[in-house]
């Protein structure tokens, strides 16, 4: 206690300053990253198996058989999409990119579904 | 004597997190479209063995409803189309006739599941849509001398019809039942809270702990939602678009949705969505009231939903100008802003 008190009175208001505006500043990236609505993960859904969740921050080509065949399906960069699939109207090719949690595409022929989250979902279904 | 405070604290909070409090999801694949079917609040047992029967009961509907696949209706279709009248030994398939013919009657036709063959003809009685426009002379034809759902006569049961293009197609009209099929078994296994998606169509029984269960709905040209809404114990959910069953040719849009006044496929609007409030039937409302709001032009939709008494639609038009009703517009919660700003309250 003895040695901490001189310490104390040699700090001036402009560190005091100092100090407030960098928790500020550290507050204000929290807040930020932690409100950015781009996705983590990336879940992806077949008929009755469990989802299997990959993270977004890599750079990856997943096949993933279904009905018909293998989807292949890329991530880059924290985005997702189908670049490969045997159905015969590629639908869930032509939806392009994902990136944004909740966003999702449904291979229907295919039965693959994927989906972008942050590991917690803001709605429990969606109406379509 | 610390450390045996914090062991028994940590007991009492840990028999919070007991596997009542989870919710169990499980996903199908019938009727041509994915069912997903949240139970919350019961063990994992109940849930999986209750879900089982919901799937098991919707394979049943399925062989019995499925309009271009051997099943029920398509056999009684089949005895139709050669002048023959067709048995059914099933009440349950009887009643599903009527009340067809009642929602028909009631929507001036706009919602018309006699029209299979219509359906046929553009190509969306198969799997992967073939991708053609009929000629003009066929579908004028068929319009003129259309099969409407009072052309079937049931007597006891036993049904037959005059017009021998008749043929029923409960495409509109399945996923609906089934959500009132879902309700029903649900309940009798004492289950108060689940959340059943069959193809976008939506029911929510009881509520998910504390809150209501939310529902986003698909936007209609981007792959993400356009709003929110909390769906009410007992309420129930439903969108007919044009992005789900179309194809495209020269640029035009083509979707399952097929006005029956000119036979072709309705282009005025994008997608409508409808909130049903808690009935015996609420979960076929709002499959089968979406259609008209869709089919329908766009100067009578208002009127319709007046007639129907809907009192919760939103009807996103084809110019990307949101028509909305203002009970709806006091429940949804828009995602982005910029579509709130193009809304027109009725």
């Amino acid at each position: 206690m003895k040695k901490v008190l001189p310490f104390i009175k040699t700090i001036k208001l402009g560190d005091v300053l100092i100090i407030f505006m960098l928790m500020g500043l550290i507050i204000f990236i929290i807040n930020k990253s932690w409100n950015t609505p781009i996705g983590q993960y990336l879940k992806i859904e077949k008929n009755n198996e469990p989802p299997k969740i990959i993270s977004l921050n890599q750079i990856k080509e997943e096949k993933i058989a279904g009905l018909l065949g293998d989807s292949n399906i890329s991530i880059v960069d924290g985005k997702a999409r189908f670049s490969k699939a045997p159905c015969t109207k590629k639908y869930c090719i032509h939806q392009g990119w994902i990136n944004k949690v909740n966003q999702t595409i449904v291979c229907l022929p295919n039965q693959i579904t994927i989906s972008i989250t942050d590991g917690s979902e803001s709605y429990d279904s969606v109406n379509y | 004597m610390i450390f045996r405070n914090l062991i028994f604290f940590l007991i009492i909070f840990l028999c919070g997190c007991g596997q009542k409090d989870r919710v169990y999801q499980y996903k199908d694949y019938i009727f041509g479209t994915i069912i997903d079917i949240k139970i919350y609040g019961e063990t994992e047992n109940k849930s999986k063995q209750i879900t089982n029967l919901i799937f098991d009961d919707f394979q049943r509907l399925h062989n019995y409803l499925h309009p271009w696949e051997k099943s029920l209706i398509s056999d009684m279709n089949h005895a139709i189309s050669t002048g023959k009248s067709f048995t059914i030994d099933d009440a349950e398939i009887i009643r599903v006739l009527k009340e067809n013919t009642e929602l028909s009657q009631k929507t001036d036709n706009f919602f018309n599941p006699a029209m299979g063959k219509l359906i046929a003809l553009w190509g969306f009685h198969e799997d992967n849509i073939k991708q053609s426009i009929p000629s003009s002379s066929v579908i004028k034809d068929f319009v003129t001398n259309m099969p409407l759902m009072e052309d079937l006569t049931i007597t006891n049961n036993t049904v037959s019809s005059k017009n021998k293009k008749f043929q029923l197609d409960l495409g509109g009209y399945a996923k609906g039942y089934a959500l009132d099929r879902a309700k029903i078994i649900l309940q009798n296994n004492n289950i108060k809270n689940a959340l059943v998606n069959i193809g976008g169509n939506i029911i929510a029984i009881g509520m998910r702990g504390d809150r209501n269960w939310i529902v986003g709905i698909q936007h209609p040209r981007k792959p993400s939602a356009i709003a929110s809404i909390n769906l009410l114990p007992g309420w129930s959910i439903g969108t007919s678009g044009d992005y789900q069953r179309y194809f495209m040719m020269n640029e035009k849009r083509y979707s399952h949705l097929i006005n029956p006044i000119s036979g072709f496929p309705s282009a005025n609007s994008q997608s409508t969505t409808i909130l049903i409030p808690p009935s015996k039937n609420s979960g076929v409302l709002s499959d089968v009231y979406s259609k008209p709001l869709f089919i329908a032009p766009t100067e009578m939709k208002i009127e319709i939903a007046k007639k129907l008494n809907i009192k919760y639609f939103m009807i996103i038009q084809n110019d990307e100008k949101i028509l909305i009703s203002n009970e709806m517009n006091k429940v949804i919660k828009w995602i982005d802003l910029k579509d709130e700003k193009g809304i027109t309250v009725y």
